[in-house]
């Protein structure tokens, strides 16, 4: 079984064996444990006739939920649910550096640890703000607000027009794709063209979401770009 | 002898193309198996309410009102104003979501991602793209009002296109 | 001697319980539940800093979860007259029923968060990389399937959390291009309120009883038995792509 790098072998019974059965046990008795103290929620039954003012997703779609807030549907709904799923499978293939498996060593690998860690703190913030500072009909409440209080009107929001949004996402892209390839020639040609592209493509993406909320939120901005087919 | 072996070649071209034959038979069957799965899974019929319906009189309806009369079984607010009487479609244009209408604020709120509505369904704020659309609305000879979900108008088209107001002269006269 | 040299026990425990090395190789080849693993593993792999147990524990939950789910299965019918009813029963008037359905519902949470720990510890430790690129691929539509699991048994108590939730939720399916009626291209492609993709998970324009029969076949069989195939490629992959990751 040594496959020749010294590799230390331990007998699979007990040293696993044994982990996995104290694993099963703690979990078992924290799930019991806390399903004897804490019950399931269940709200009134359902009522096609009347919204209730929270109508908020389990926890970890809560993220999703309120970064439809800031997107068009089909953009949000669809488009951003697939490339994240689409774009975690691709790591393998967009990252074939075969060093440094089995270590956590944040700084042998800056890069990809930023990017995750980027990317789960962007999931995870928009869990909370989801959570915590979201009241009646999706409000900005800040969490020691009292949610009974119905929120005055929020700000009237206007789209960018075409001049400036055509620009602006043009130049988002194009300047996202190359400014990479500027700063560090070495990343382009390690990576070539195609993968080159698609990395970039993804990270643009991930970028323009807080950028996205940003300019929606500093300029009262609905959409940047408004097109017959779908909105930025 | 040659004819031997052209006879040969024939029938193993014959073979060849039989081949070929059954593998797009099979893929033509595959394709038509999943397509026939898929239909499987649309029903032909549903026991919703039908999407055409009497909304009573216009006489139901104060000016300035929001009727919320017909909100459950059919998804849409009667709304009447100074021009007439118009069908409202109760889904948020952003996802589908029900609007509540806020009295107090004269605006249709979504409570799940916050788009704002005015009272003849044009976006204030809030990621809705578009605003609420209209369902067609008629008078009946009796005097009653009939509402159409099946046929719907966005606020640009109901404006200019009959079918999806009820003018006050048109109330005026049915009263009359 | 006694009943454990017996005939009845040696037939069911065909190697008893190892007193040396060769036994303890033994036990875990000829057990079919521990058969799953290698008979030695690399010390590095199994340390409990390095994995924390997160994929053992996400599988362990999905166990937890069939049980429990089965046990509710027997008190609950997917009737839009009847299942915000029997859930009051199961809460009020079965024995232990409002643990059952608790241990089911923080179960599912639970899984949620160690699957997702799960990843991130693959990724961070870059457990992802050749030879084990697509038993990453595996493990990501693992995450989906878990998220679809508790998306479709979010509906099933009929309560409004769970009506509005599933209506917002497939809303998204109407705005998808070409197949929603209102995505984009969805009009010329002939996708109506009738026949498009919504239409499709819900059996119905709106969220009603063909929904919460298609949403409980989903969550009971469809889901499962996807997720139970996927995880057994799962587990079977991490053996033949060079066991559990380590330093190489």
């Amino acid at each position: 079984m040594g496959t020749g790098t010294g590799e230390v072998m331990v007998e699979t019974w007990p040293h696993l064996v044994f982990i996995e059965l104290l694993a099963m046990l703690i979990c078992t008795v924290a799930i019991g444990a806390f399903s004897l103290v804490v019950e399931a929620p269940l709200e009134s039954i359902a009522n096609p006739g009347y919204t209730p003012p929270i109508a908020k997703a389990p926890w970890y779609f809560v993220g999703l939920q309120e970064l439809l807030v800031w997107f068009d549907p089909w953009i949000a709904g669809v488009i951003v649910p697939g490339v994240i799923i689409l774009g975690l499978m691709a790591v393998p293939y967009l990252d074939r550096e075969p060093d440094h498996v089995g270590l956590w060593s944040p700084r042998r690998r800056p890069v990809a640890w930023s990017i995750f860690i980027f990317g789960l703190a962007l999931w995870f913030g928009l869990i909370a703000v989801g959570t915590w500072d979201r009241g009646p009909h999706w409000a900005w409440y800040w969490p020691w607000e009292s949610w009974d209080v119905e929120k005055p009107p929020v700000a009237t929001t206007t789209d960018l027009p075409p001049w400036v949004g055509i620009p602006a996402v043009l130049g988002y892209v194009a300047g996202g794709i190359a400014l990479p390839a500027v700063i560090r020639p070495g990343f382009r040609r390690r990576l070539g063209w195609p993968r080159y592209l698609l990395v970039t493509a993804l990270l643009l993406g991930m970028l323009a979401v807080p950028l996205k909320i940003a300019i929606c939120l500093g300029l009262d901005v609905h959409y940047v770009l408004v097109t017959p087919w779908f909105n930025l | 002898m040659a004819s031997d072996a052209d006879a040969r070649m024939d029938r193993r071209e014959f073979g060849a193309r039989a081949l070929r034959a059954g593998w797009w038979t099979l893929a033509a069957t595959g394709a038509a198996a999943t397509w026939a799965t898929v239909r499987f899974f649309v029903p032909r019929a549903t026991y919703e309410p039908p999407a055409r319906f009497v909304a009573g009189r216009p006489a139901d309806y104060a000016v300035g009102e929001v009727s919320v009369t017909h909100l459950a079984a059919q998804q849409v607010w009667i709304v009447r104003d100074e021009q007439g009487i118009y069908a409202l479609v109760a889904q948020c244009t952003h996802l589908g979501c029900r609007p509540n209408w806020l009295a107090e604020e004269q605006r249709f709120k979504c409570p799940c991602h916050g788009s704002n509505f005015d009272r003849s369904g044009k976006v204030i704020a809030g990621p809705a793209p578009k605003p609420l659309r209209r369902a067609a609305i008629s008078l009946l000879r009796d005097g009653r009002i009939r509402v159409d979900r099946s046929e719907q108008a966005d606020l640009a088209e109901a404006l200019h296109r009959p079918g999806f107001l009820l003018t006050a002269e048109a109330i005026a006269q049915a009263g009359a | 001697m006694g009943f454990r040299q017996g005939h009845v026990w040696r037939s069911i425990f065909r190697v008893g319980l190892p007193s040396d090395r060769r036994g303890r190789l033994r036990v875990v080849l000829a057990n079919f539940f521990l058969h799953l693993h290698p008979t030695k593993v690399p010390r590095s792999g199994i340390r409990l800093t390095y994995t924390f147990c997160l994929g053992g524990l996400s599988a362990f939950l999905f166990v937890l979860l069939t049980v429990t789910g089965v046990f509710l299965m027997f008190y609950y019918v997917p009737d839009t007259g009847r299942a915000y009813a029997d859930m009051k029963d199961i809460g009020y008037v079965v024995p232990f029923g409002r643990v059952m359905r608790a241990a089911h519902r923080w179960a599912a949470h639970g899984m949620v968060v160690t699957v997702i720990l799960h990843m991130t510890r693959v990724f961070l430790t870059g457990s992802y990389k050749p030879p084990r690129e697509f038993n990453w691929v595996v493990g990501v539509t693992l995450l989906v399937l878990t998220l679809l699991l508790s998306f479709t048994g979010y509906l099933l108590p009929w309560d409004q959390l769970a009506y509005w939730a599933i209506t917002v939720g497939t809303n998204m399916a109407a705005a998808a291009p070409v197949v929603g009626h209102e995505g984009p291209f969805g009009h010329p492609a002939g996708a109506r309120v009738d026949s498009d993709l919504r239409y499709l998970l819900l059996g119905g324009t709106t969220v009603g009883q063909n929904a919460l029969l298609r949403f409980y076949v989903l969550h009971c069989v469809a889901l499962p038995l996807a997720a139970v195939v996927l995880m057994g490629v799962h587990f079977w992959r991490v053996r033949k792509d060079g066991g559990i990751s380590r330093p190489l």
